[in-house]
């Protein structure tokens, strides 16, 4: 009866998992920029209980070998990089992405990172930075005399100065693109890094193919979708709970054959 | 010749006993597996062998498990009968979880990081947007680059289990004609485990296990008369 009750905790573990996943899912519902996860899980090796073999008489039957499975494993955590809501701030240094693009973010040190949450700010220096302060790679620098910012759907950012009637413009915001944005990996805050499986960074213009187009005074809201993540806690809870019954089952067997001596 | 399988009641008990028990080991793998995508369920069932002996035997349920979109680019599910091809260190093998990645070489592999196989081998995936179609062509930026190789096996011909949610496939497997095929882009299969089936097998499975236990144990107790009972001086 053991390999039942390994293979049901096998269950459960995967299904807790499950819910850690979505559990962090929910706590990002209102985080701008956040992609939602995953968890995904694949079959244990199998084990062949008994061998092909023949019973009985040389003329009987052969029994074909039996493989039973062994459980389940995590084997990743995949990101889901849809697009999330469309949030109106009327804020005017919110930019939304509206495609696959990133962008492209820079600590000061020459540490680069990418993020798709577009809700900046002027920092001390005058760059256009995010809430953590990374500055827009290249930098848009905002003279000290502008007023009134306007990013243009291809990344075009210019400001009127002093007392001028028409706009100047201050600098431009480029987006990179990932081959398989669901193989960055998320360093909190928002922020992505590429590795082998992402893909190098594409570095391009908005409104170029694969990048997006800029929405000024939007922000895009999370991709978590509050049903659906109930719908997977729901199945998730449920399949604890078969998995648990699995258990109780293979422990009634057993004690069952353990009462075949009195 | 004497029969090698002597069969009693005891033994045919005994038997039964264990049946059941592979029959709950098999249920409890399908029930760890309810969220495994790509998962195929076994459907345990009993064999009878020579002289009244059961055994469990198992056969790979391939009805096709729910598709759910996950608008993830390489996300790819198999609709209908078909197979993807991986190139493992132990051979190709064949598999339904098509939630793809690409490789450092910006190859398309599973999560093992095993190649997925086109029709000229493994597929290399240049930067752009990538489509897949139904026929399982691979195309970035509307340039075709690789057709996948989506196989099936003759129907009837077993499938035997491997890890990793991947299947070895027989000498019946073939490929499937570009026109049968309906590969999707963007959604994933789930796993096809009937979480309701397999509660009620379980229940079943303890009922039959507890009257093979009342067999035995009635059986024991006759023997037991005959022993003591019978020799005793009147």
């Amino acid at each position: 009866m053991d390999p039942a009750l390994r293979a049901a905790a096998t269950g459960m573990m995967a299904q807790q998992t499950r819910t850690e996943v979505i559990s962090n899912n929910l706590a990002n519902v209102n985080t701008p920029g956040f992609k939602r996860s995953r968890a995904h899980f694949e079959d244990l090796l199998y084990q062949s209980i008994r061998g092909q073999q023949v019973l009985g008489d040389p003329n009987a039957d052969t029994a074909p070998a039996i493989q039973v499975g062994r459980g389940t494993r995590l084997a990743g955590v995949m990101r889901m990089h849809d697009q999330g809501t469309v949030e109106q701030t009327g804020r005017n240094m919110d930019v939304m992405i509206e495609g696959n693009g990133f962008f492209q973010l820079e600590d000061g040190r020459g540490k680069t990172s990418y993020t798709r949450d577009g809700s900046f700010q002027i920092s001390d220096k005058g760059l256009l930075v995010t809430s953590d302060g990374w500055a827009l790679q290249p930098p848009v620098r905002v003279p000290t005399d502008a007023s009134e910012i306007n990013i243009s759907t291809n990344g075009i950012v210019s400001v009127r100065r002093g007392k001028d009637l028409q706009p100047t413009e201050i600098g431009k915001i480029d987006l990179v693109a990932f081959a398989n944005p669901s193989g960055l990996e998320s360093l909190g805050r928002n922020m992505y890094a590429p590795t082998a499986s992402s893909g190098e960074p594409v570095i391009g213009a908005p409104g170029d193919a694969g990048m997006g187009t800029l929405q000024q005074g939007s922000l895009e809201g999370s991709n978590v979708e509050i049903v659906q993540e109930m719908v997977e806690m729901i199945t998730a809870m449920r399949a604890y709970e078969i998995n648990s019954k699995a258990i109780k089952n293979a422990d009634e067997m057993g004690q069952m054959a353990n009462n075949l001596t009195r | 010749m004497p029969d090698p399988v002597r069969m009693n009641g005891l033994s045919s008990a005994a038997s039964a006993l264990q049946m059941m028990e592979h029959r709950q080991q098999v249920l409890a793998n399908n029930l760890a597996n309810a969220s495994t995508r790509g998962f195929k369920a076994e459907t345990p069932f009993a064999r009878l062998m020579g002289n009244a002996m059961a055994v469990t035997d198992t056969a790979l349920d391939t009805t096709p498990g729910t598709l759910t979109e996950t608008h993830n680019v390489l996300d790819i599910a198999v609709k209908g009968d078909g197979y993807f091809v991986t190139q493992t260190p132990n051979g190709e093998r064949f598999t339904r979880d098509g939630s793809f990645t690409l490789d450092a070489d910006r190859r398309l592999v599973d999560s093992r990081g095993n190649a997925v196989m086109g029709e000229d081998g493994p597929i290399q995936i240049k930067n752009g947007k990538i489509e897949i179609e139904e026929d399982g062509s691979v195309k970035v930026d509307g340039h075709q680059l690789a057709r996948l190789r989506i196989e099936r096996v003759a129907k009837g011909a077993d499938l035997q289990h491997e890890g990793g949610t991947q299947f070895v496939p027989d000498a019946t497997r073939q490929l499937v004609p570009p026109n049968e095929r309906h590969v999707m882009q963007g959604f994933v299969e789930e796993s096809n485990v009937n979480t309701m089936e397999a509660m009620t097998s379980m229940i079943d499975v303890l009922r039959r296990y507890g009257a093979a236990q009342k067999t035995l144990s009635t059986i024991d107790s006759v023997r037991g008369i005959a022993t003591t009972e019978l020799g005793k001086p009147i």
